[in-house]
């Protein structure tokens, strides 16, 4: 008997710790639920991607195929075919973007033919209806050092390539288009008179203006007829050679008949082996001319773009020089910055009546389809193929919401209502306007417009935001994150982005006062600062407006203390070591700052402490370092914390209860340098550098690698990306520092740099990455309390989201209380299920960019690249957040249901009551 | 004299013809070399214009093939080296491949292993690429059955007791059953089973520490 008690004694407890091991599970399980991916229904609910395929090089329109599309070749080696009545990308093939990917030629015969690369060049050809690649050959120039002043064009189904060698000869190849096979020799003409700079291809004509000044030649070659026929004309049959400063161009657009502009007043045609001038001459110096063939002859088109006068298109005919008024097209509100027909297309329709399409090539990158009569089909800013710098701008809250704000605000209210009655009229106003607004979108429901875009104020979440994106080629865009609708858009020609930086100097949490915004870049040519001040919800110049300085900039950041009027200042730092502070009068404010200056190419560092001394702040010298030493390292990536994180969990639990404090030290950067080494080839070393007092924090050297442009750093936590030479991988490195079992400082004391002389503890560990990334970052939430996830963009089009367990350097051990880490690998895990963009490839993501959403599990994440990805992540689940599938409908039913029962089993009791009490 | 010239001119061109047919074996002279290979797309998709989605990257789009309707791709212009090819589908995956081309224009392939580098599982080259599945994005949405309802232990729990309160009494009724219960105890009075109070009384005593642990175990839970 007492054996058994015992034997279910043992067994008793057996079962509990088993079911104590199973709410482990369990806990582990609901806690680190790796799989982070969307349920099938939810695609396109929270995402949206854009194709883009940058500025166009080269176009054509495919009017053969049943489909009538536009095919496009681009700066960014796009070979895209567009669709004709949307723009849409219908197909679309992305070449290397290095310069073995280059388009040199597009041309349509019943293939879309391409020539790319930079010798040795890949001639293909493609299916224009279903982009399937339908041959390829290869072809390399012996002449390595010329083979940059090749021309290639197609010619009765046969390639030329013409390479000049400038002073003595031309050099003609032809190709058979399909095969590659060479027809005819390689033939030299002879051509003394070929220059540089002076010298236009109109197929298949080879022009120059040659000659002594005073007496230039305008002299014209067919390369490609069997007899050297050479077409001479003076040149001062055309121009007055006194005013003459040279300038030779071929016409814009893919026209089949060779003409060029002189001194870009003068056109002139090749027929018949001869030139002839027309009697249109050039409408504007800047004006795009192009010469289309139509049904009634040839026409020259010219477009161009006025300050005062806005678009102008015209049409003149080449025979009679006679105007075609039906294409003019004048229009003041149209802005096309620097248009240029990129091609063109006239058809005449039934009832004789002329149908054009022209399709421009601006200076902002943006092309556009026009009709005849100046309608804009449809535009395509493809600006954004090339974003450089990323803002995420809270909106700001509905007039309502701000006045019942500030009737909470301690200070107003105490300046307005003095006495608890004036309190509660203004509480009984802003609640009837409140009435009033509900009622009106009640009756607004009822009306048509549903789909009517959402006004641009902040929504109950915080979801809803607007993002600035900074492209390269200066055209500044707001677009809403939710749809991808670009809202405003602002263009500056002088903006050089090379190493611009955007500043959310106020956001618009400060009624009256508007959100401001400002960009820091440089001007085009002389390279000296240029900030542009804007309210990132209209687009609209506000501030400083745009300044020009006259000076290059060295650094700038924002003051960390916002003004009177809650601007945060802006920061200068100039080439002669000056300060400028953006508004003056925000300098006495300058206490505690540190700047710091990093040379990429030389890997030298200087620290800078910003003093107001009365008068102005001051820059003074405070530390410096040279990272690579003397072996010559260059700085791949300098890497500070985001400026608005705020770390709320100052520490992780241990199993054993122990809690291990985190190193959160706000001024740490990461510099990732490469450099040669004598004995290993290359080493990569990462230096955290304390960037207040130039103390090195940690250090982390790799032999035999190379390393990325890719890190993160955030918290106490960094991790960076290099590629290991010796096992021909891609690896990435983590670093932990942690302050010990103890606090430094007590709880809630800020920290300082400049007075902690210890070290804190490092924890190391690189995992492989069995990919090629092209971009990292963290996902970052409004209080840094849900877990950090590392987003990464790989060279296959995907984004992969990679919880930060598994690049934990603890990994294999156990976790906070008892949480299971996973189990030692070598390699990181990239499941399918990990990919935040499931199927929708992106073409190479360049950079990915996370902002904190109003709700504290969610982070908005856009990656750039040739396309826009946007997405929202969860890392922990949205634990503040009802999932969108929660089935209202069901719980309704159930209460309802519960309801009636409770009711009608009180009523069935109470009859049973009386029943028995009649017993 | 014309004819003459004419003549001359024909054997030029058939001279040129000649030399053309020795351009690609010039090309590898230069130390570029071409990947070759075989896409086999997975078969629901070989109907549609799948080569258009799938394309080729050589060490992560250093190089970029393109693929031809009928499966093949060409990798042109690609120095001597140590290559990882991969195919690159929005729905499939293809398991990539490491190409070496040595110095005299040798090639190899093998089966791409990052952690033990040194590793050689060769493959056939020129290569024959299949789709090996197709990649699982998404969560399966969790549907509602009855029978995910009825194996519910809480609504176990709830509809066990009510079996035995409605059923127990209605089978004591039962004089046939009653008889078969009163079998039941005297059967359980005959054997050695131990006194139920007895055991509980020693389970309780000696179980503190299990019953401490169950408690601690609820204070956790809570927690989370």
């Amino acid at each position: 008997m007492g054996l058994l008690s015992i034997y279910f004694k043992s067994n008793f407890l057996g079962l509990l710790k088993c079911l104590n091991k199973l709410n482990w599970f369990i806990v582990f399980f609901s806690l680190i639920n790796l799989s982070v991916c969307i349920y099938e229904d939810q695609i396109g609910k929270f995402d949206w991607r854009q194709t883009y395929v940058g500025r166009i090089k080269f176009s054509q329109f495919d009017t053969v195929s049943t489909a009538k599309k536009i095919i496009v070749a681009t700066e960014e080696n796009v070979l895209a075919a567009l669709n004709l009545k949307t723009g849409q990308v219908v197909w679309r093939h992305v070449f290397e973007s290095a310069s073995t990917g280059n388009i040199q030629l597009l041309a349509i015969t019943d293939k879309v033919v391409t020539v790319s690369g930079a010798n040795p060049y890949l001639v293909r050809g493609w299916d224009s209806a279903t982009g399937v690649l339908q041959w390829e050959w290869s072809l390399s120039l012996e002449n390595d050092d010329q083979s940059d002043f090749s021309e290639w064009w197609v010619q009765n189904d046969l390639l030329i390539h013409m390479l000049p060698v400038f002073g003595s000869h031309l050099e003609v190849s032809m190709y058979h288009l399909a095969t590659g096979q060479n027809r005819g020799y390689t033939s030299k003409l002879p051509a003394s008179w070929a220059r540089d700079s002076s010298c236009v291809v109109t197929p298949p004509y080879y022009t120059c203006i040659s000659g002594e000044k005073g007496s230039q030649q305008l002299i014209s070659l067919d390369v490609t007829s069997q007899a050297v026929q050479l077409i001479t004309r003076p040149l001062s049959e055309y121009v007055n050679l006194e005013t003459y400063d040279g300038g030779i161009r071929a016409v814009d657009g893919s026209s089949v008949i060779p003409a060029f502009t002189i001194e870009d007043k003068k056109i002139i045609m090749i027929k018949n082996n001869k030139f002839e001038m027309l009697t249109t001459n050039v409408g504007d110096a800047s004006a795009s001319v192009a010469l289309i063939d139509i049904a009634n002859g040839p026409v020259v088109l010219q477009a161009w773009m006025d300050d005062n006068q806005g678009f102008t298109m015209t049409a003149h005919s080449v025979a009679t020089g006679a105007e075609l008024p039906e294409l003019r097209v004048t229009d003041r509100n149209l802005k096309l910055p620097d248009p240029e027909v990129s091609s063109a297309v006239c058809t005449k329709s039934n009832r004789e009546q002329l149908v054009c399409r022209v399709l421009f090539n601006c200076g902002d990158d943006s092309m556009h389809l026009m009709q005849q009569g100046g309608r804009v089909l449809w535009s395509r800013e493809e600006a954004l193929a090339n974003v450089v710098a990323i803002e995420f701008v809270e909106l700001p809250v509905s007039d309502l919401d701000a006045a019942i704000e500030s009737e909470f605000d301690q200070k107003e209210a105490a300046k307005m209502y003095s006495s608890i009655w004036a309190a509660f009229s203004r509480r009984l106003q802003t609640q009837f306007t409140q009435l009033q607004t509900l009622i009106q979108s009640i009756q607004r429901g009822e009306g048509l417009e549903e789909d009517a875009p959402s006004a641009l104020v902040r929504d109950y979440f915080g979801l809803h935001k607007i993002i600035v994106l900074v492209t390269d080629v200066g055209k500044i865009f707001g677009m809403d994150n939710l749809s991808g609708a670009i809202l405003w858009q602002y263009y500056e020609a002088d903006l050089d982005t090379e190493g611009v930086v955007v500043f959310t100097r106020r956001t618009a949490r400060h009624p009256p006062n508007d959100a401001y915004l400002t960009v820091v870049g440089k001007q085009e040519g002389t390279g000296n600062g240029l900030i542009i001040s804007l309210n990132p919800i209209t687009g609209t110049l506000i501030g400083e407006r745009l300044l020009k300085l006259d000076v290059q900039l060295l650094q700038c950041t924002l003051l960390h203390r916002p003004d009177n009027e809650k601007l945060h200042a802006l920061i200068l730092l100039d080439k002669e070591e000056n300060v400028q502070v953006l508004p003056r009068s925000a300098a006495p404010l300058v206490e505690n700052m540190f700047m710091y200056v990093a040379e990429r190419n030389t890997a030298r560092v200087q620290g800078y402490a910003l003093v107001f001394n009365g008068q102005e702040v001051e820059a003074i010298r405070t530390w410096l370092i040279q990272l690579g030493g003397a072996a010559g390292a260059r700085i791949v990536r300098a890497l500070a914390k985001p400026p608005a994180e705020r770390v709320h969990s100052p520490g992780r639990v241990l199993p054993d209860r122990s809690v291990l404090y985190k190193y959160v030290n706000p001024n740490l950067v990461l510099f990732v340098t490469e450099g040669p080494d004598p004995v290993h080839k290359d080493v990569v070393v990462a230096t955290c550098v304390d960037a207040a007092s130039g103390a090195i924090v940690a250090a982390q050297v790799h032999r035999r690698a190379r390393a990325l442009p890719h890190a993160v750093h955030t918290e106490h936590y960094l991790a960076y990306l290099y590629y290991n030479d010796k096992h021909r991988r891609t690896e990435i490195a983590t670093l932990e520092l942690y302050e010990g079992k103890t606090r430094w400082l007590p709880a809630g004391a800020a920290f300082s740099s400049l007075s902690s002389e210890r070290a804190p503890s490092v924890e190391r560990q690189a995992f492989i990455l069995s990919a090629a990334p092209t971009a990292a970052a963290t996902t970052v939430t409004e209080r840094s309390l849900t877990d950090k996830h590392v987003l990464l963009a790989l060279s296959s089009g995907a984004v992969v989201e990679v919880p930060w367990v598994y690049l934990e350097a603890r990994r294999g051990g156990s976790g906070e209380e008892g949480v299971v880490l996973p189990a030692h690998a070598p390699e990181l895990p990239l499941s399918g299920d990990a990919r935040l963009n499931y199927n929708r490839t992106l073409a190479r993501p360049a950079a990915i960019h996370a902002a904190p959403a109003g709700l504290e599990s969610t982070s908005l994440v856009l990656t750039t690249g040739l396309d826009l990805f946007y997405t929202r992540v969860a890392p922990s689940k949205t634990f503040d957040l009802l999932k969108d599938d929660f089935d209202y409908y069901l719980i309704t039913v159930v209460l309802a249901g519960l309801i009636v029962a409770t009711y009608s089993t009180k009523y069935f009791a109470s009859r049973k009551m009386l029943k028995q009490a009649w017993k | 004299m014309k004819q003459l010239l004419s003549i001359v001119l024909s054997v030029c061109t058939f001279s040129h013809v000649l030399s053309a047919v020795n351009v690609p074996e010039e090309e590898v002279g230069n130390g570029r070399y071409s990947i070759e290979g075989k896409v086999f797309p997975p078969e629901e998709l070989e109907l549609g214009p799948w080569q258009v989605d799938t394309r080729i990257h050589v060490n992560g789009g250093e190089y970029i093939g393109f693929i031809r309707g009928d499966g093949t791709f060409v990798i042109h212009n690609v120095p001597s080296g140590s290559y990882v090819v991969e195919i690159i589908h929005p729905d499939y995956m293809y398991e990539p491949v490491r190409v070496e081309i040595n110095s005299k224009g040798k090639f190899r392939a093998r089966k791409v292993n990052y952690i033990q580098t040194s590793q050689v599982i060769q493959v056939p080259y020129p290569l024959r690429l299949k789709a090996l599945s197709k990649f699982r994005y998404f969560q399966v949405r969790e549907q509602w059955r009855l029978t995910d309802f009825l194996f519910n232990p809480m609504v176990i729990m709830m509809i066990l007791p009510l079996l035995f309160i409605m059923i127990l009494p209605k089978m004591m009724n039962d004089p046939e059953t009653k008889e078969d219960l009163k079998q039941i105890s005297n059967l359980a009075k005959m054997s050695e089973m131990p006194e139920m109070s007895e055991m509980f009384t020693s389970l309780f005593s000696g179980g503190a520490a299990a019953k401490a642990s169950a408690a601690k175990a609820k204070q956790v839970k809570k927690r989370q």
